[in-house]
């Protein structure tokens, strides 16, 4: 918001009142900050503490000692390690077949022409606006007959199909935006179609991989429903998410354990985001501006 | 076939080219690589996003438990019993209470926010935006166990002290009393997806040109007046695309009830995915057994229900960009 500018050296008294009304936002925002992250830190302290500690002194940031008993407990007898290796698998898999997938039918959608492109791009346009949640039953039937139920393999290719018609939107945008003499001067080379995708358009288009692999990375780490669904019937195939869903039916009294598990969930996506956070708002608002 | 639509049908396909089968087949031999190239992802997408959207039709016409081929054909009447079902009403209803609540605590919040943040000559505005959108990258089943953890360790603590300020009468238990477990949900709701709003709109009010700004303090706007003459109406487009987005996440809200109430205490809090989760996939805990039809058909109901309001949405967004381009 654009406020007239006064020379503050004319009114002194405005001055301070200016440092005033800016102190006074530094501190709302700081409170409203800490209340806003206290769930994070409040999860964070309790996965030291022990049980008795947990109910007694609930609110507490600071636990009295770094206990790391539960862990050890998450982590063996709650069988977050499986969990934490497959949410690692499930997300890298789904997040590079998309990545691949997406800039393959964004190049040849924004680059070449061909009979039926228009009628492929109409087709993808409708897609994008028809909901997609409330098809889980036939996918579940379908993963199912294709023997692919209670399968790594089976959330993978359901999550990736998920994240194909959105992301081929981004990349066609973005190699539409990519002039046409870097593909001519490699043409002139005898370079052919995938030689061009490969050594020329895909090095070009490293912000949008970046953007699209970042944004697929959360959503794969945070996805619950289709994992979920997809391993009813397998314990041994849970993803972090519905493994910590499940820890919390069935230690229904061991609460500490539960925020380690919690804690070891979510600190892999908070240091990324804590790393690269310019880049993940900027893809978030790069969503809405286009 | 008449020339005209012929013609049409050309022009819909792409051809630059004149009608013919020979030189059509040349050309699809020509471009042989770039259906190569949209192969993998086409398969995929018909499989697993098209194949279910026309199978879920289909399913909804069968009497099924969801084990082996669907025999028992029952046409429409799974979504009779859809209609006349009243945990299914009280289902959209909660889902509707949800998305109605959040939709506007969220974006006024998110937007008052924005605009403090946005102000240039406000230190760390960067580090803020941060903090407000961490909750955005953690998981909605994440959330839902930590705030059941705080609130089943201190939830106690705080409606004693609510208690003690006279504010309520009884302690509140959140999550297990009918009455308190959707707003309890839906405060958590609101907490959780903020950051997205946010930064929306900051990148919104980011676009709008400063000279328009500068115009209105010369015409002597005070803040107000340019809040409600220049920030709103060049935000109305953008905004309808934020409402639009938040109305659709909102009415899809699974994981945070499944995680934080399940959607009980007695159905308190039960929105229409879990429903049909309840329905399709655990057949012994709430209901006799599963009916997949039956789930399949509440489903697509509720399918048919959003796309409409897509529909009318995207109405509306049409409509604020042509106001928008008047202004400009």
């Amino acid at each position: 918001m654009a406020i007239k500018i006064i020379p503050a050296g004319k009114f002194p008294a405005l001055r301070l009142n200016r440092r005033a009304a800016s102190l006074l936002t530094h501190a709302i925002l700081i409170v409203l900050g800490f209340v806003y992250t206290y769930p994070f830190l409040w999860i964070f302290a309790s996965s030291f503490k022990t049980p008795g500690e947990f109910f007694s002194s609930g609110l507490s940031l600071i636990p009295r000692q770094l206990n790391l008993n539960n862990y050890v407990y998450a982590w063996q007898t709650g069988h977050f390690d499986t969990y934490f290796f497959n949410t690692v698998i499930t997300t890298v898999a789904t997040t590079l077949i998309v990545i691949l997938l997406t800039s393959m039918a964004g190049y040849v959608l924004s680059k070449t022409s061909f009979p039926g492109k228009k009628v492929f791009i109409g087709g993808i346009l409708v897609l994008m606006f028809l909901p997609a949640g409330y098809t889980i039953i036939p996918t579940f039937e379908l993963v199912q007959k294709l023997g692919l139920l209670n399968s790594l393999l089976g959330i993978i290719v359901v999550q990736a199909a998920g994240g194909l018609i959105f992301n081929t939107l981004l990349f066609m945008g973005y190699f539409a935006t990519i002039g046409k003499e870097v593909e001519e001067a490699a043409l002139v080379d005898g370079a052919n179609l995938p030689r061009i995708y490969w050594y020329v358009m895909l090095p070009m288009a490293k912000p949008m991989i970046a953007t699209v692999g970042l944004f697929q990375f959360m959503i794969n780490w945070n996805s619950f429903w289709i994992p979920l669904v997809f391993t009813l019937g397998n314990e041994k195939l849970r993803t972090l998410a519905v493994g910590l869903y499940a820890f919390v039916g069935e230690n229904s009294t061991g609460w500490t354990y539960v925020s380690a598990g919690a804690v070891m969930s979510v600190i892999p996506i908070l240091i990324l985001f804590f790393f690269l956070q310019r880049y993940f708002i900027e893809a978030v608002a790069g969503a809405i501006k286009g | 076939m008449s020339t005209q639509s012929v013609a049409t049908v050309r022009k819909v396909l792409g051809f630059s080219i004149p009608w013919n089968p020979q030189h059509l087949l040349k050309q699809i031999k020509k471009n042989y690589w770039s259906y190569l190239f949209l192969l993998p992802m086409a398969v995929l997408v018909g499989l697993f996003v098209i194949y279910p959207m026309v199978a879920s039709v289909h399913i909804t016409l069968y009497d099924w438990n969801g084990i082996g081929n669907p025999t028992r054909f029952v046409g429409l009447r799974h979504f009779f019993t859809v209609a006349r079902d009243g945990l299914f009403w009280n289902a959209v209803k909660h889902t509707f209470t949800y998305a109605l609540v959040l939709v506007p605590i969220q974006l006024t919040l998110a937007l008052a926010l924005a605009l403090v943040l946005n102000n240039p000559r406000l230190k760390g505005s960067t580090v803020y935006r941060a903090v407000f959108f961490s909750p955005v990258v953690t998981s909605a089943a994440l959330v839902g166990v930590v705030v059941s953890l705080l609130l089943s360790s201190s939830g106690m603590n705080l409606s004693m002290a609510l208690v003690d300020a006279g504010i309520i009468s009884s302690p509140i238990d959140w999550l297990g009393d009918p009455r308190f477990s959707l707003a309890a949900v839906i405060g958590v709701g609101i907490w959780h997806t903020l950051g997205y709003n946010l930064v929306y709109f900051l990148a919104a009010l980011q676009s709008i040109p400063k000279e328009l700004y500068e115009a209105a303090d010369l015409d002597g706007a005070n803040a107000w007046q340019q809040f409600t003459k220049v920030t709103v109406p060049m935000l109305r487009e953008v905004g309808a695309v934020i409402v639009f987005l938040a109305i659709l996440g909102s009415l899809q809200v699974f994981d945070l009830v499944l995680v934080m109430t399940g959607g009980g205490p007695y159905f308190s809090s039960e929105v229409v995915s879990t429903y049909i989760y309840h329905y399709a996939f655990t057949p012994a805990s709430i209901q006799v057994e599963s009916n997949v039809g039956y789930a399949s058909a509440a489903a697509l109901f509720m399918g048919l229900l959003v796309m409409g309001i897509t529909a009318m949405q995207l109405v509306a967004v049409k409509y604020a960009h042509e106001r928008r381009a008047e202004i400009k």
